[in-house]
């Protein structure tokens, strides 16, 4: 008996709206800008396009591939991180979004995994993840993004 | 899985999160049920069910509570057929007006079919508390679904 060695997190969030718009809101630079900590996407969302998560300064946080794409279902990233050269060094990570209408709200499923045990990136992803989601929940629910959790995270 | 943790940043101040989680009429407007005691360490409490039967689906004890910040209980079925598990609310200012909550649900090893329930019913329950608290919508998200299955 041998399972493959991973790490995975995930997260599912419910969110007030329909899945167009909660699709519109990850693939598209000005909303991601506004609960993404400021960071924001280049990428067409075709599938064998490249992807970039970007900073406000230019510097590339991540990037990859689109693996997979089926709006507004589902998105599936090829990600690597272009940061911290210990997160480079573990290789590509998988980042699947899949939106579903759960009748009111539209159930939002993260699963960020990666083929190596004990993994610093999805260690890192873990914490991020519950508040660019919060924010983006509240950003569709409430028409504000949390620009606290922004500011904290910035100082 | 032996232990499930979520968390989520909710616009509010720790003593509306508590009482969102602690008074009945508050968590039978986002949750369907609702969690009745008085909260002192050592005492009952029961999660009993929204539809006017009072019927508990789950009980415990309070094992710490130190309002607005944290509460521990177990979590059983009434009728003891498995280990109760354990559930952990965390309730933490992040920043101002904004709140870190932070569930966890563990000693779960005993109870598989349990687990499998809580991971799919918090991030129901805790998305649908985060909506109430920040917009005062109280419709239930799941219930429709739930009547239909």
């Amino acid at each position: 008996m041998t399972a493959m060695a991973s790490s995975a997190f995930v997260y599912v969030t419910y969110i007030r709206s329909n899945p167009e718009t909660v699709w519109q809101a990850l693939t598209t630079p000005e909303f991601q800008r506004r609960y993404w900590f400021g960071m924001h996407q280049e990428c067409d969302f075709r599938k064998g396009s490249p992807w970039k998560l970007v900073f406000e300064d230019g510097r590339v946080a991540d990037d990859g591939e689109v693996l997979e794409s089926d709006p507004p279902k589902r998105l599936v990233l090829r990600w690597r991180n272009r940061m911290r050269p210990e997160l480079t060094d573990e290789g590509d990570a998988r980042c699947e979004m899949t939106l579903a209408d759960e009748g009111g709200a539209t159930k939002l499923t993260i699963t960020h995994s990666i083929a190596l045990e004990h993994s610093k990136l999805i260690e890192a992803v873990s914490g991020g993840w519950p508040k660019i989601l919060s924010s983006l929940k509240s950003l569709i629910e409430t028409g504000e993004p949390m620009d606290s959790i922004y500011s904290r995270a910035k100082a | 899985m032996s232990q499930f943790v979520y968390v989520t940043y909710i616009y509010a101040t720790p003593q509306r999160v508590w009482d969102a989680i602690t008074k009945p009429e508050f968590a039978h407007r986002y949750w369907m049920h609702t969690n009745v005691s008085d909260w002192t360490p050592g005492s009952r409490w029961e999660h009993r069910h929204g539809d006017g039967s009072g019927k508990v689906l789950i009980d415990g004890e309070v094992l710490e509570s130190d309002p607005p910040s944290r509460l521990v209980m177990s979590w059983a079925r009434p009728d003891r057929s498995k280990e109760p598990s354990r559930v952990t609310f965390d309730i933490a200012d992040f920043s101002p007006g904004l709140v870190c909550l932070t569930v966890t649900h563990d000693r779960l090893e005993a109870d598989p079919a349990m687990a499998s329930s809580v991971a799919g019913g918090w991030p129901k329950v805790l998305s649908n508390l985060k909506s109430f608290l920040e917009t005062g919508a109280c419709e239930n998200i799941w219930l429709t679904r739930n009547k239909e299955g």
